[in-house]
């Protein structure tokens, strides 16, 4: 081709134009393409390249040969069955972690079966049941009903009340501290089976500022440690004990009779 | 490429079998046209032991308008046998160009040649052809 105005590459380019202009998909050949365009040698050149194409496409392909085209797959699909797919390193990690989001949203859920005003203080308390060394407490040697003057006289702590039906465990100590939230937590340490008592505020309704009352008593778990929380008088009351809730049970029974 | 239907169904069903082959032992290679270089290495090894076109001259024309109703004048038999008389490279490269199904880098590739190579045999391929246009089908005179 000998078309003015284009560079040696262009020409070389222009040369190898495809006989469909779809087909350019480099920015070179689009441009010596389009350059090339306004010669009639290049028009020439595409009428000529466009009906020998024409001709080899009317090239007749063997019956025998034709087959291999037709619609038929030349290798037939694996089957695919659910213990292949279960094999599957990637389905198996994408099963597994589903499984890990749903054990995560069950727990939560049951979780939050077992939640009643106050559950998280509660929890939290647990785990302050779990570090909890007798030195830190004040030693005291007295019913563990008896200490509620002691609470309201010394620490202006009102209705911070033992229920009746543990006011008679003995006592080791007792203590006062405020919690992250600043709530003021009375905690008593019992001989009896090395029981903890903790006393503190009821949660409230942080718009009216009424206490969340609930009935009866509910159980909270921690790391080992169960308790058991009720609601008297805007303060709730906790047991707790190192084991399980039918550790608990026997003592709450007392309290129902 | 071969100028010949049954060696080219030969060389067809050889290079499919083989790839079958391979593909049964997980062999595939990763190279993208490694199943055309295969087809168009078979087609060089088939008429390796031909009878060879002696070298000669051929005329050279330049392209005229009327190429188009000349060449639609040919049947394609014609056309197979013309390229498949061509010598090596341009055969490889006028068979792989008229195929419409590649492009210039795709088939500088295939026929190892460089763009300049390429660009220089298909122009003169077309002038050859044009030549043996012009001597098989001559232009019929226009009243």
């Amino acid at each position: 081709m000998k078309t003015p105005g284009l560079s040696r590459r262009q020409r070389a380019l222009a040369n190898c134009a495809p006989i469909n202009e779809e087909r350019i998909r480099d920015r070179s050949m689009r441009a010596a393409v389009f350059r090339a365009r306004s010669s009639s040698e290049f028009e020439n050149q595409q009428s000529f390249d466009r009906a020998l194409a024409t001709l080899v496409r009317a090239i007749p392909i063997p019956p025998e040969t034709a087959e291999w085209f037709s619609g038929k797959d030349l290798i037939s699909p694996s089957k695919w069955t659910w213990k292949k797919a279960a094999r599957n390193p990637v389905v198996l990690a994408i099963g597994i972690a589903l499984a890990v989001i749903a054990g995560v949203f069950v727990f939560h859920f049951v979780g939050s079966l077992n939640d009643f005003p106050g559950s998280g203080t509660a929890r939290k308390l647990l785990n302050i049941a779990g570090s909890t060394r007798s030195v830190i407490l004040d030693p005291v040697n007295a019913d563990a009903g008896t200490l509620s003057d002691l609470f309201f006289l010394k620490h202006g702590l009102e209705h911070y009340d033992v229920p009746a039906e543990f006011a008679d465990f003995r006592t080791i100590g007792c203590r006062v501290f405020e919690d992250d939230e600043s709530q003021r937590i009375a905690q008593i340490w019992v001989v009896e089976k090395r029981m903890q008592f903790f006393l503190f505020p009821a949660e409230r309704n942080v718009k009216t500022g009424a206490v969340l009352k609930f009935q009866g008593w509910r159980y909270v778990h921690q790391e080992g440690w169960v308790g058991a929380v009720t609601e008297r008088n805007g303060a709730c009351f906790m047991v707790a004990l190192r084991g399980r809730e039918k550790d608990l049970t026997p003592y709450l029974a007392k309290a129902k009779q | 490429m071969l100028g010949d239907s049954v060696k080219a169904q030969e060389v067809f069903h050889t290079t499919l079998r083989e790839a079958a082959l391979r593909a049964a032992h997980g062999e595939l290679p990763n190279e993208p046209f490694w199943l055309f270089r295969d087809a168009h290495w078979r087609c060089l090894e088939a008429t390796k032991t031909d009878l060879q076109a002696e070298p000669l001259e051929m005329e050279e024309q330049e392209i005229t308008i009327a190429a188009g109703s000349q060449i639609e004048r040919l049947e394609s038999k014609q056309l197979a046998i013309w390229i498949s008389a061509a010598p090596e490279p341009q055969r490889t490269a006028l068979a792989l160009f008229y195929l419409d199904e590649f492009d210039y880098r795709e088939i500088a590739d295939l026929a190892e040649l460089k763009l300049s190579e390429l660009s220089r045999l298909l122009a003169l391929g077309r002038r050859q052809f044009q030549a043996w246009l012009d001597a098989t089908l001559p232009t019929r005179p226009t009243i």
